[in-house]
């Protein structure tokens, strides 16, 4: 793309480092003006698309007493602007704030001139912008304000060479040039869909419920509102949102209905997925359903499983890495939104497009078929340890029979000592797993109880399993070698527990996908007694994706 | 260190390191014009986190003169 840079200061050391589009500079100091005003100029020969005035605010009073000639000079400069605007409505003319580095020895009397002129140049450009549908607005204050003068500036390349900026400066600048150019060229991305837990608010709504999550307006919980404060605005621009969340649907309305830092409402949402689907196969659901693009799709999630999922099977979808420290959240995003979303003005089309694709989402009736995540999941390197819990893990497994509410077959809550009394009683056996994968450790995620009834039975007391480690069968993994291990001790039934609950869901599922079960019990609660012949089979119908290691385990004495 | 200052002064001039030796210096190279000069004198400075004074600048007139100032500069 073709770009001229003009400057009262000598800006060629800026122009050397935009590398991607051809660049003029206008040859030789304060010229500027003139090269605007001419058309037989040599910017104005070169035939660029865009224009750039990177206007030096210490320049400006060089030689000048008192501030009224310099405004005089500055509304000159913004006639001419104007005037080559209207001359050449084909070209884009981006003209810059001003920063006017404050003079240094000043008595606190003074009136501080410098400040009157910035302002009255931003004036100036604000409504010649607003009058002129091709004259924009280049920040160049803003980015003084954001990194500060003494490193914006430097005066060793000011006496060397008539450089103003220093070369961090320079490379600033030339970055915010470059996005515009590039913006010029590169459509923008559509759609951000985001997750829930630990993405929109902290912690998980499904076990925290709608009082526990972390969302406020002071405090920790307000880098998620700040963050929500963003995506709102994006959302403002024309951006389609959405929602792509492993949850029960209703515990994520609840939150959106009820708690009272929620920003984001769900109407700002045009199409939402929540369910305990594989992302991928939501996402290009989504796509399908709006009618856009997977190359015009930006996915936020704080679960570097999901991501990489999603990078797999949809590799033309933008999957951003998640900020470590949540502090960031909110410049993080705004990075996303320069990276992804950049636009030099948001149209009255842009800003309808929500209201346009929410109608293309309803009239969707056909799905996509699911893309294939077993190779997904074969490639986590996922490990299952699985052992008898031991003192040490009694804590966390009280822990996650008082939290765990989506995937638990039975939602029986044990204290730390009941779990110890149970742990030493014949009959009985407290299991807990730990999960790691390429990603890392996930920690202890999973607990078991299982208890002899017969000779020949056992019965799962507890069958829980935290909700970040769904979708990836890892429960039917460990059923599987729960089975083993009672067959080989020479059981040959099991009887299944579910005690169905507001919010447990996935755990029927569960159930309902074993393989050979006969219903022994069902009360009026809904609660339903499965059993299960292991003699010589399993109830399991999901191929092992994890790799499973145990200690040896001990198989319990039989209740007599 | 040489090797780290070659690269550094290659990076300011936008050139590969094999176009560079240490007796490499403003004028020999198209890519090394006076504004050149101030952008390495400048990633050098960042580079190596030293400040050259001014009044050395006009001295150098090598890349060896760059690491002989590093060298002297605790």
């Amino acid at each position: 793309m073709k770009c001229a840079l003009l400057s009262n200061v000598n800006v060629e050391s800026i122009a050397r480092r935009i590398e991607r589009h051809e660049v003029h500079i206008a040859q030789g100091y304060g010229v500027w003006t003139q090269e605007l005003a001419d058309p037989t100029s040599g910017t104005s020969s070169f035939g660029p698309s865009s224009v750039f005035l990177v206007i030096d605010g210490a320049e400006l009073l060089r030689g000048q007493r008192g501030l009224e000639p310099v405004l005089e000079q500055l509304d000159e400069h913004l006639a001419w602007i104007e005037q080559a605007a209207e001359r050449s409505p084909g070209i884009k003319f981006f003209v810059s704030t001003v920063d006017v580095p404050a003079r240094a020895l000043l008595p606190l009397k003074e009136d501080r001139i410098e400040r009157r002129l910035e302002q009255h140049w931003h004036a100036g450009i604000a409504r010649a912008s607003a009058s002129h549908a091709n004259i924009y607005i280049f920040d160049l204050k803003a980015l003084v304000e954001q990194v500060g003068r003494s490193l914006l500036y430097s005066n060793k390349r000011w006496y060397l060479g008539g450089l103003r900026f220093s070369t961090a400066g320079e490379k600033l600048i030339a970055g915010e040039l470059e996005r515009i150019l590039d913006a010029q060229l590169v459509a923008r991305k559509k759609c951000l869909l985001v997750d829930l837990d630990n993405t929109l608010w902290g912690g998980i709504i499904g076990e925290d419920g709608v009082n526990g999550i972390q969302l406020s307006e002071i405090g920790e919980g307000a880098r998620y509102r700040d963050f929500q404060l963003r995506i709102r605005e994006l959302g403002q621009m024309g951006i389609i949102l959405g929602i792509v969340s492993k949850n029960n649907e209703a515990d994520a309305f609840e939150a959106f209905e009820r708690h009272e830092h929620m920003v984001l409402g769900k109407g700002d949402f045009v199409a939402t997925k929540i369910n305990w689907l594989p992302k991928a196969q939501n996402i290009a659901e989504l796509a399908q359903d709006l009618d856009i693009g997977m190359d015009s799709i930006v996915f936020i999630d704080d679960n570097p499983v999901e991501r990489e999922a999603v990078r797999t099977a949809l590799t033309e979808v933008t999957v951003p890495e998640f900020p470590a420290d949540t502090s960031e959240l909110a410049s993080f995003f705004e990075r996303v939104y320069k990276d992804y979303f950049f636009a030099l003005e948001s149209t009255e089309e842009d800003r309808k497009r929500t209201e346009l694709y929410s109608a293309n989402a309803r009239r969707a009736a056909e799905r996509t078929a699911a893309p294939s995540i077993e190779e997904f999941l074969a490639g986590l390197g996922t490990k299952i340890f699985l052992t008898r819990a031991c003192d040490e893990d009694l804590p966390r497994a009280a822990q996650l029979t008082q939290k765990t509410n989506q995937f638990n077959l039975t939602t029986r809550r044990y204290t730390e000592q009941e779990l110890r009394v149970l742990q030493t009683t014949p009959g009985a056996d407290v299991f807990i797993a730990s999960v790691a994968d390429k990603y890392g450790d996930n920690g202890k995620v999973f607990v078991s109880i299982v208890r002899r009834q017969a000779l020949d039975t056992a019965e799962l007391d507890t069958f829980l399993m935290s909700c970040r480690m769904v979708g990836r069968f890892i429960e039917d993994q460990i059923l599987d070698q729960l089975v083993k291990e009672l067959r080989a001790d020479g059981l040959s039934k099991l009887r299944v527990l579910f005690i169905p609950t507001r919010k447990n869901a996935l755990a029927r599922a569960f159930v309902e996908r074993l393989r050979g079960g006969r219903l022994v019990a069902a009360e009026e609660t809904g609660a339903q007694t499965w059993e299960f012949d292991i003699a010589k089979a399993s109830p399991v119908t999901k191929p092992a994706y994890a790799e499973l290691l145990t200690k040896p385990v001990r198989v319990a004495e039989v209740v007599s | 260190m040489k090797e780290r200052l070659i690269a550094t002064v290659a990076a300011a001039l936008r050139v590969p390191t094999s176009a560079l030796t240490l007796e490499t210096g403003p004028g020999d190279l198209q890519a090394w014009d006076s504004l050149a000069q101030i952008n390495v004198v400048s990633e050098i400075e960042a580079e190596f986190s030293v400040s050259i004074p001014i009044e050395q600048v006009a001295e150098i007139r090598h890349i060896r003169d760059f690491l002989g100032y590093l060298e002297q500069t605790p």
